[in-house]
């Protein structure tokens, strides 16, 4: 209809906002004629206009955006229903789920990639994240310039661009991060031995998850076949299924901001008096951490818990710039999120696509109670 | 004794606090540097940390092309419609559960809270249907018109939570003087929360710059590409040597508003990501 795109676009923004508006009036009025019905003073009236005046766009917007694909995509989700076919969506009942469930292997790659993540990156970027917080916690001049250092890659993180420049790095012959490794390697031997051991038990670990996915350990059997790292093995980021997720938790370690910001407020919030009582019974600095302070985290670390094992079902940026095409590696590393684009917009299949995110909806959901069922058992709230 | 103790700490606290500094911000100074390479510098088996001979030469040739130039243009254009659009509804949403007494209130802020829990990305593949029906696939209208019914409950959170804490004396005063709901939320509450503000229109602006995943599944054509979608597409796979001069030059490019609105908006960033993400 439009044929400029900039100029089509404004026009639909003027209809959204003429069309938030009429909702908005019409919801205060009914509320207002509502109110009014059961005798309300007049003050109460107009409050009651004025709340659903107010409130209409995130109301109306609930019911279009969130409640009604919800429900469709529900009813989908039992139905071979698939976009551009022509044929009237067929019953199909639970198979969608079972086939999801039993029989999908990016499904399965995807859980276990999770769980990698979950078990081994995520204990890493919390450290990272509370070490970087304890040092700014010091309270010392410049700390505000520090703390914006470590935010930055936060906002950076996700952005293609930079990710890209991540591709640059990480290339195994040229990348700078393997070039410093290789040079140190050489110029300090035990450097070098240290490296290829934490080589050699990365691959293992990753070739054990490798297995759980496929259900053939034959990359783990090659690893252990080859022994020890010869001297000049360095790690191969992007070019190997035993390291592609190890190279994704480099990139949640290095985005690991706005957990420390959780923790340093946790910090912020241990009453001196508790340091000071410790320091006069002669504790030592470490004393202190482990007995005082790491206790009065857990709740901090309870609510990173959550939110990083959530936010790595959703990884999709990383895997797309680093991974995308590379067809035998990118199901090392799937997460949820990338195989539900992957699974719903290669083929169009909405039923099928629709069962998958009811999957991660109700993943989701049981995570975040179960964990706040556990939260009670082990998380030390109250010591003042 | 104690003081050369205390004296080494410090020290040994500023050399940490510096090496972590160093490597946090190394992917954006090795970004720099290599837009600055030529291509056989990017490819060198070598350690090259600066050029020898800085070359401009990816910046002028990116500034000729169209595409690039082009993506830059809507992503400009997306984020700024978006944006506003964005704010305005969440400040309006913010206020109805703040500074106005109404029937439901509390159920319908229950609601709201409980949305952050549903993933966004769950909401994809019914969406995309619905926006079919519309004839809006290969168009910036699902990017943009969402934010509209106040996206992000989130966002809606933190600003109730500054707008709750003005004093009710001020609104009663202006209701005195006979103005209404809309002149006080405008002239009256708006302003008193201009920092918080600022930092929602912070993190909009950031989630919007770095949006993939809706513009790669709505815009399918290269003129309508925004930055991520088109810089993405410079790296290929299938190409025997990457451009990699070429593509840290978008890079850098790309990356540049993000930290201007960074370094201008990050007193208030810093202080409200505990404030929202610990909701109590």
């Amino acid at each position: 209809m439009f044929s400029n795109p900039y100029l089509s676009v404004l026009i639909i923004a003027v209809v959204t906002v003429v069309f938030i508006v009429v909702c908005s009036y019409g919801l205060g009025s009914v509320a207002r004629w509502a109110v009014r019905m059961r005798g309300a003073s007049p003050k109460q009236q107009e409050s009651a206009f004025a709340g659903y005046f107010f409130a209409a766009p995130w109301i109306v917007g609930f019911i279009i955006f969130v409640i009604v694909p919800l429900s469709f995509s529900l009813y989908w989700s039992f139905t071979d229903f698939r976009i551009g076919s022509g044929s009237v969506a067929s019953w199909k009942g639970l198979e969608n789920y079972r086939d999801i469930l039993f029989n999908d292997e990016g499904f399965r790659a995807s859980v276990v990639n999770t769980l990698y993540l979950t078990v081994i990156g995520l204990p890493l970027q919390m450290g990272v994240a509370l070490f970087l917080a304890v040092l700014l916690n010091q309270r010392r001049p410049g700390e505000r310039v520090f703390r914006m250092a470590f935010y930055l890659p936060v906002i950076l993180g996700f952005n293609t661009a930079v990710l890209l420049c991540w591709r640059l790095m990480l290339n195994t012959g040229t990348g700078i991060i393997n070039q410093i490794i290789r040079e140190v390697s050489i110029a300090v031997p035990l450097f070098g031995y240290l490296t290829r051991a934490l080589i050699y038990g990365q691959e293992i670990i990753t070739g054990f998850f490798l297995g759980l996915n496929t259900g053939k350990y034959n990359l783990l059997m090659r690893v252990l076949e080859a022994g020890f790292p010869a001297d000049n093995r360095v790690p191969l980021w992007v070019q190997s299924p035993l390291w592609t997720k190890m190279s994704v938790i480099l990139l949640m370690v290095w985005g690991c901001g706005t957990m420390m910001l959780i923790f340093l407020a946790g910090l912020n919030n241990i009453p001196k008096e508790l340091h000071e009582a410790a320091e006069v019974d002669g504790a030592t600095g470490w004393q202190k951490f482990w007995k005082i302070s790491f206790p009065l985290l857990t709740p901090y670390i309870f609510y990173n818990l959550v939110v990083g094992l959530i936010s790595s079902l959703q990884i999709f940026e990383p895997i797309f710039v680093l991974y995308r095409d590379n067809e035998p590696i990118v199901s090392s590393t799937i997460s949820m999120v990338y195989y539900l684009w992957q699974a719903s917009f290669s083929h169009f299949e909405i039923g099928y696509g629709s069962a998958i995110s009811w999957v991660i909806l109700v993943i989701i959901l049981v995570f975040t109670l179960i964990q706040f069922r556990l939260q009670d058992r082990w998380v030390t709230y109250d010591v003042y | 004794m104690k003081k050369y103790a205390a004296i080494i700490k410090g020290v040994l606290l500023y050399v940490l606090l510096t090496g972590a500094t160093i490597l946090m911000s190394f992917p954006l100074f090795w970004m720099i540097s290599s837009s600055l390479k030529t291509l056989q510098e990017t490819n060198s088996p070598g350690i090259v940390w600066i050029p020898d001979s800085p070359t401009l030469e990816a910046y002028t040739s990116i500034f000729q092309n169209e595409n690039f130039l082009r993506s830059y243009v809507n992503s400009v254009f997306y984020v700024v419609l978006a944006l506003a659009g964005t704010l305005i509804s969440i400040a309006a949403v913010a206020y109805a559960f703040s500074r106005v007494e109404w029937p439901g209130r509390n159920v319908v802020f229950f609601l709201m809270l409980s949305t952050m829990m549903i993933p966004p990305q769950a909401l994809i593949v019914p969406q995309y249907v619905f926006f079919n029906k519309l004839d809006w696939i290969g168009t910036f209208n699902p990017l943009i018109i969402p934010g509209y019914f106040a996206g992000g409950a989130a966002m809606v959170f933190l600003l109730r939570q500054a707008m709750a804490q003005i004093p009710k004396e001020l609104d009663e005063s202006a209701f005195v003087d006979g103005a209404n709901h809309i002149q006080i939320w405008w002239e009256i509450v708006l302003p008193l929360v201009k920092a918080p503000l600022a930092t929602v229109a912070t993190f909009l602006f950031v989630g919007l710059w770095n949006n993939l995943l809706t513009p790669l599944i709505y815009l399918q054509t290269i003129d309508l590409y925004t930055l991520p979608v088109y810089v993405s597409t410079l790296y290929n796979i299938n190409n025997t040597v990457q451009p990699w001069p070429t593509i840290m030059t978008a890079a850098v490019l790309t990356t540049v508003p993000l930290i201007v609105v960074f370094f201008l908006a990050q007193r208030y960033i810093l202080e409200s990501v505990v404030v929202s993400g610990l909701k109590g």
